[in-house]
């Protein structure tokens, strides 16, 4: 019988070259899976894909995809979106970047409302893209924004995978969403100090709105004002129904459609036929979603069964190494993982194995927790197989290629290992927090 | 003469693709409101309703998996086009013919297990394991029809690059051409 | 040297979890007891099959041995949900080992379960069903118009008691709880309502259990099964049985750790029952005999087992 490590990297070589070749992700990773298994299992194997068509379709949790998916449809065909980015960009006044940062902004609130990449990510590229590509920014500024924008949906509470790292692991949810909100906080300081500084450097990346030539009269400002005001107060009562206790995270998600219609009424933007546009377009986009994630589940599916959890549980043993050394190496662990493997996986497999051994060492489980988190943060968009390059590529205009989404995440991703860092070297960023609220 | 039948073939499998693509996409607002309907009957009315949670979650199922063969169409499924977009139309072609038929390999194994988990439903009288527990069939038969209908708009898409290896044109027009107006996401 | 037969085998419980712990125990054991004729493989929680895949995994042979918790299949396999144990039942483990073994349930269920490919082994029994709550429950009139998270079974009997069943996935019931989405929740028992670290977010406990006591199989593919030698099936069924006990011993114990562990953290018990309210549970689990009978032939057998017991 063929070895894990060797079954390991015959999928990674099967993959680079089916990505290679440009097939589709999805049903590619699941034709890989499929092929390699029949011949190391045989046709058994194939009653793999029931259940996991099964666990995929009927899990709650996803339908927040197309519920965000549909409200992000609808807010920008109804211009509602550009309402938003409108009125806050005459809050953060003419400087350069002040869309992109608005769209940070707006991503957290996002990250507020939704517990996984792909709502977030998905949700404010609908909105925020085709503006910013509009306004003349720079492609891969544009791009990486989203990214690191909708990648905070799992770093700001609620968060399924902290959820699922918490009673794991026998660990406090509160305690770790609070002590997320203080390495959150840093993420969205550094990605709009990150915006501002290079904007400033290379002043190409984000122009400068002409200069109208009738300067818009005081009615303007104020219809302009009003309307974003709306559109933000939609934002509220989508997180006010979460907070409220009115509705869970993902049903929160019709509330922001059913919020969206009744504003494009109000703004007299509403068409039957925008809805239905809206719908087709979010249709198309679940699909493509979900056709990835059965195809990835597939896949990794396979590889559990092959045990390549065994792999990773053997690579901990006797390690009798200094235990930052061990931390550190874990995270190296998790980001290399990260190549092939998707977020709640890795929570799954590594959270178990992990967490005792950084505890015996002395370390607090709900600071390892979120290193966890802030570390699949970076694998999911780090190339070749990320969820979050997968989920922008789907919602991004035909002409932007997948050359461009991994070029945009180069300065992100150093960001958020600046981010891991610094937490890693600074425990209390995540534990002071909680200990003052909880204790 | 063959040509026309092969054509004839490929322009038929779209016509129906397209069909369901647009009609699942009707489902969207259906899911919606079914979701809102849940939330104003439990806070509202304070009455959740049995039926739902597995509602919102078979709609989803069937846009999700009938989506499959209208976003082969439109070329949506997503791909990693590093290599893919610096080579000739011609080379194109072969890369197609190899994704093509993998990505076919895999729909093939899932439509023959969903025809056996639709026997096997039937037989067994499968239902959802909630208070509702309505009964789960028609979704393994609605995977069979999905599965089908990605088939045929992969074999179609399949042919059209085999053509497109040989003589460097593809066989129709570029769905790109085609559809352009529902494939950008302008309003 | 090889083993003549590879076994995967999945439970429900994470990795590193107490109870994952005794399903590695089983694994082992049939590994030394056979001499390594038998390797079985442990697959935790969500490692290859998902939670409501498990029974139909072991069916099709995808894995080969399996303990699933009946009422993610009460779709697939009805009479799994009469024998874990219905709302209002016993917790008497005297009582139903009786049950299954003079009383006739462990034949209908080998047949129940064979009908559908499945070896059923000796099943053995964890801790109860309870139902946590925001606000205390003084009576059970204050069930009346509560959300209550409770899927299945143990929903009907909730809304026999004029509760409102809501029904959500496991990962959000700990938002849920704290927004307000609910009023309380039951966990499949009091760990997993410790693991779900519920008790930050709701604080009391009703006193009287959803279901006495839970008995689960663990269930084998027939054709793995049939390519055991009897020695080899008598080892399973000797690690099987010897499983049953550690389940048993280690789950009181586990049981009231987490108990002392919730109420460390805040847990309290609503007030003790008054005899109508026992007598109101035990009404509302008995009115629901009747309609799990009809559900199917072997729902039917099983309950009218229950009956003549009771005259
Ligand atoms: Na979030
Ligand atoms: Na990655």
């Amino acid at each position: 019988m063929i070895g894990i490590e060797a079954l390991t990297g015959i999928l990674l070589v099967c993959i680079i070259a089916a990505f290679a070749l440009g097939a589709p992700v999805g049903l590619a990773l699941g034709g890989i899976a499929m092929g390699i298994g029949y011949i190391t299992w045989g046709d058994a194997l194939f009653n793999v894909i029931p259940t996991t068509l099964e666990s995929t379709h009927f899990s709650f949790i996803l339908l927040a995809i197309p519920l965000y998916i549909y409200m992000g449809q609808l807010l920008t065909r109804s211009g509602i979106g550009d309402a938003m980015f409108n009125a806050s960009q005459m809050l953060i006044g003419r400087i350069r970047g002040s869309l992109a940062i608005s769209v940070i902004v707006v991503c957290s609130m996002i990250g507020a409302m939704v517990g996984i990449i792909g709502a977030g990510i998905m949700t404010s590229g609908s909105i925020a893209l085709r503006p910013m590509l509009e306004r003349g920014y720079d492609k891969r500024l544009a791009l990486g924004v989203i990214m690191a924008g909708g990648g905070l949906g799992i770093l700001i509470p609620p968060s399924i995978p902290m959820i699922m790292f918490a009673s794991s692991t026998q660990n406090s949810v509160g305690r770790m969403f609070i002590g997320a909100l203080v390495p959150a906080l840093i993420t969205i300081v550094l990605l709009i100090a990150y915006v501002v500084i290079s904007c400033k450097l290379n002043p190409k990346r984000a122009p400068l709105d002409a200069v109208p030539d009738v300067l818009p009269t005081a009615k303007e400002k104020l219809l302009t004002a009003r309307d974003g005001l709306l559109s933000l107060l939609l934002i509220v009562a989508v997180l006010g129904s979460i907070i409220m206790g009115i509705a869970t995270p993902t049903e929160s998600g019709a509330i922001g459609v059913v919020g969206a219609i009744v504003l494009a009424i109000l703004f007299k933007r509403f068409k039957p036929r925008m809805v239905q546009k809206a719908g087709m377009q979010a249709a198309l986009l679940v699909s493509v979603a979900l056709w990835i994630i059965v195809g990835a589940s597939v896949f990794s599916n396979f590889h559990l069964l092959m045990g390549v959890q065994n792999m990773v549980a053997g690579f901990t043993q006797d390690l009798g190494l200094p235990p930052i050394v061990i931390i550190m190496l874990f995270q190296l662990i998790m980001l290399l993982l990260g190549f092939i493997i998707d977020e709640f996986i890795i929570v799954l497999i590594c959270a178990p194995i992990f967490t005792p051994i950084a505890v015996a060492l002395g370390y607090d489980p709900i600071w390892f927790g979120i290193l966890m988190i802030l570390n699949i943060e970076i694998a999911v968009q780090t190339p070749p197989y990320g969820f979050a390059l997968f989920y922008l590529k789907g919602i991004a205009p035909p002409d932007v290629t997948m050359l461009d989404i991994y070029k945009s995440i180069l300065p992100f991703v150093l960001l958020k290992l600046c981010v891991l860092i610094t937490v890693m070297m600074f425990p209390e960023l995540v534990t002071w927090l909680p200990d003052l609220l909880m204790d | 003469m063959i040509m026309t039948a092969i054509r004839r073939y490929c322009l038929g499998v779209h016509t129906v693709v397209a069909f369901v693509g647009n009609s699942v996409s009707y489902l969207m607002p259906v899911l919606a409101c079914v979701v809102a309907f849940e939330v104003f009957s439990r806070y509202i009315l304070d009455e959740p309703t049995i039926w739902a949670y597995d509602v919102s979650l078979f709609l989803f199922g069937y846009i999700a998996a009938l989506g499959g063969a209208y976003a082969q169409q439109q070329r949506a499924h997503i791909n990693v086009d590093i290599l893919y977009n610096k080579v000739s139309a011609r080379t194109k072609g072969i890369f197609n013919l190899f994704s093509f038929a993998l990505a076919m390999f895999f729909v093939v194994i899932i439509c023959k297990m969903s025809i056996g988990k639709f026997e096997e439903a039937l037989e067994f009288n499968y239902r959802r394991q909630s208070e509702w527990a309505p009964q789960t069939h028609h979704y393994w038969l609605m995977i069979t029809v999905a599965c089908v209908l990605l088939i045929l708009q992969l074999s179609s898409d399949w042919i059209n690059s085999f053509h497109q290896a040989i003589t460097g044109k593809p066989l129709l027009l570029a769905p790109s051409q085609e559809s352009q107006e529902t494939q950008e996401g302008n309003p | 040297h090889a083993a003549e037969h590879n076994w995967r085998f999945a439970n429900l419980y994470n990795r590193g979890t107490a109870f994952g712990e005794v399903y590695q125990n089983l694994a082992d054991n049939i590994n030394t007891m056979s001499n390594g004729r038998i390797n079985v493989q442990m697959l935790y929680a969500g490692e290859g099959v998902g939670q409501t895949g498990i029974l139909g995994s072991v069916k099709t042979g995808l894995i080969a041995m399996g303990a699933p918790f009946q009422s993610m299949h009460a779709g697939e396999l009805p009479a799994g949900v009469v024998e874990v144990g219905l709302p209002g039942g016993t917790d008497d483990v005297g009582e139903l080992s009786t049950l299954f073994h003079e009383k006739g349930w462990a034949p209908i269920l080998k047949e129940a379960y064979g009908s559908q490919g499945l070896v059923w082994l000796d099943p053995y029994v964890q801790p109860p069903v309870y139902v946590i709550t925001k606000d205390p429950i003084t009576s059970v009139e204050d069930f009346k118009g509560l959300k209550i998270r409770a899927p299945g079974a143990y929903g009907k009997f909730l809304r026999n008691l004029g509760a409102s069943p809501v029904s959500l996935s496991w990962s959000e019931i700990y938002t849920s709880l704290s927004t307000g989405v609910i009023d309380g929740s039951i966990g499949s028992n009091i760990i997993d309502h410790r693991d779900g670290n519920h008790v930050e977010v709701a604080k009391y406990m009703y006193p009287l259990p959803l279901a006495g006591a839970q008995v689960l199989p663990i269930v084998v593919n027939r054709n793995a099964w049939k390519k055991l030698s009897p020695d080899l099936q008598a080892i399973v069924e000797g690690a099987t049985a010897i499983h049953a006990q550690e389940q048993m011993t280690k789950s009181i114990l586990w049981e009231s750790e987490a108990l002392a562990d919730m109420q460390a953290k805040g847990l309290k018990w609503s007030p003790e029952p008054s005899d109508a309210d026992k007598v109101a549970w035990k009404e509302a689990g008995m009115g629901l005999l009747d309609e799990y009978a009809a559900s199917d032939k072997y729902s039917k057998q099983l309950i009218d087992v229950l009956r003549k017991e009771q005259q």
